[in-house]
């Protein structure tokens, strides 16, 4: 019992809590999306695209969810404007715009004096670090993403499934597709400050996955998407705190294990499956 | 060769209720024309078939006619009945193999997106949705595979299953793609026999399929392309030797 609550006699460990259980959660359902489309590579692609918002944010001394969000958007925008006057595949695009930013991110970061000691922050997370104005942001970032999903969830999940009924019934095809992008930004910037730039995609991917494995109902999948985001975050938090090792990693390598877990246990041959 | 084939055929009478009027329809794929000088009409309780080889521009022909693909000449009428975005209220089912049945919906959930043009945004399926819903899965015979996983169905199962969507979109003009693939001969019938009750009711159907014998013996007009309308009316009047022999050995 001691194991469990003695940690919570710190503030910045519930606060850790806490934002780690709402980022892991709001992954794991967004990720639903990102798995059923297969849009893991621009999840990661967004990560990286971000650094140098969240470090210019850093160095200016605001608030780095905003820089990444903004960072977030001018991606966006890159990439498209790279994809329709170049003519190269998107894939291309994202590829030249995720490396260059990631790229004026670091150059910008090594203006700092503690360079070493921020790159890992940023780069592997830092949940322990973050403040209850963070939390409050988080939640409420959490909450208008969770109700924009709910609110064009069928339409959403049309243009997943079957994008050429979408466009016979009428639906703005092009607009959804980059309502999804912008959820998924959001989420990626969030999660940011948990587990950091390259473990970004694991919480995106991983707990949807883990879902796609037990489930072959996209509701229930991200229901468990959501719980099994919230546990290995839990659990992970702990684990680092006991452990003594660093508490991003920690999170996604739960999850990772959580994933393999379900992999191995599974029936094979079942249809219903992927 | 084709194009010296008459392509202005017109399916005979009754023009006073037509749902669908296409006139001289020109698609073409940059500088290839894939379709020329296409005319037919489409009435209630009408169902054509559109018969002719891999690449004849069939699908195109669909495919231009609700708005997916871009035509480069020509006419396309809608009935005013159709309201004003008649593209929209066409039901169109699509080859099986272009969706993803690996996707983590159940049998009913698929149905259930036949509503959602319906339904409109920002709605949840209501009492009424529900309802259509499960008539469409009787009809078509899923219901008792309903709650099944779609990964878990065999190819005729899927079909019907399209299908049943398509009835739950509640359209006056159905629009089908190779309907008959993966199809034994006896799911086959079952899916002619619900086709031919939605014509009975007064739908207007037009179905794109290869498969001349099974078209003959349904539906009640033909239409054989192969990038030209090669002949068009009712099946005794289309189905010669000349006609077949015009649409399936042409030098293309």
């Amino acid at each position: 019992m001691n194991f469990l609550l003695e940690p919570l006699q710190y503030p910045f460990f519930v606060r850790g809590l806490v934002g780690v259980s709402l980022v892991a959660g709001l992954c794991g359902v967004i990720g639903v999306y990102v798995v059923l489309r297969g849009l893991s590579y621009i999840g990661d692609a967004m990560a990286h695209a971000v650094f140098p918002g969240i470090v210019g944010a850093f160095l200016l001394k605001t608030n780095t969810l905003f820089g990444g969000l903004l960072a977030a958007i001018l991606t966006s925008f890159g990439i498209g404007f790279v994809t329709q006057r170049s003519g190269l595949k998107q894939d291309s695009a994202i590829g030249i715009i995720f490396v260059g930013m990631f790229a004026l991110g670091v150059v910008l970061l090594s203006s700092v004096k503690t360079y070493a000691v921020d790159l890992s922050r940023i780069l592997t997370g830092d949940p322990l670090g973050i403040s209850s104005a963070d939390i409050w942001l988080t939640l409420g970032l959490g909450v208008v993403v969770g109700l924009v999903l709910l609110a064009f969830n069928k339409e959403l999940l049309l243009v997943a499934f079957d994008p050429t009924e979408a466009r016979v019934i009428g639906l703005p095809v092009n607009r959804l597709n980059n309502l999804l992008l912008v959820l998924i930004a959001l989420t990626v910037v969030l999660a940011i400050q948990m587990v950091g730039t390259i473990l970004v995609v694991s919480l995106l991917v991983t707990s949807a996955s883990s879902a796609r494995l037990l489930t072959a109902r996209v509701s229930t999948m991200m229901m468990l998407g959501a719980a099994i985001g919230v546990v290995s975050g839990v659990l992970g938090l702990y684990a680092s705190y006991h452990l003594s090792i660093p508490p991003g990693a920690t999170v996604v390598l739960t999850n990772t294990f959580f994933f393999l877990l379900v992999l191995l246990l599974r029936r094979r041959g079942d249809p219903a499956r992927v | 060769m084709p194009q010296t084939l008459p392509t202005t055929k017109r399916f005979p009478k009754d023009h006073s209720h037509q749902l669908l009027n296409v006139t001289d329809l020109v698609v073409s794929y940059g500088e290839t024309p894939a379709l020329t000088g296409v005319n037919f009409h489409l009435c209630p309780k009408e169902f054509v078939a559109i018969i002719g080889p891999n690449g004849a521009g069939k699908s195109t022909l669909l495919k231009a006619i609700l708005g997916l693909t871009k035509s480069s000449s020509g006419k396309i009428e809608f009935s005013s009945e159709l309201g004003a975005n008649p593209t929209q209220a066409i039901s169109y089912v699509p080859q099986q193999q272009s969706l993803d049945w690996s996707f983590p919906v159940t049998v009913r959930d698929v149905v259930m997106m036949g509503r959602i043009g319906r339904m409109g945004w920002l709605k949840y399926p209501n009492g009424n949705d529900r309802h259509v819903v499960e008539l469409a899965l009787k009809k078509t015979g899923v219901s008792d595979l309903s709650n099944r996983p779609i990964a878990a169905l065999s190819g005729g199962q899927k079909q019907r299953v399209l299908l049943a969507r398509m009835l739950a979109r509640e359209s006056k003009l159905l629009f089908l793609d190779e309907p008959l693939t993966g199809v034994d001969s006896k799911t086959q019938d079952s899916i002619f026999e619900i086709l031919e009750a939605e014509r009975a009711s007064g739908k207007a159907l037009l179905m794109v399929t290869h498969d001349l014998e099974a078209a003959r013996t349904w539906c009640s007009h033909l239409m054989l392309i192969n990038r030209v309308v090669i002949a068009a009316g009712k099946p005794d009047v289309v189905y010669t030797a000349k006609n077949i022999e015009a649409t399936f050995s042409s030098g293309y």
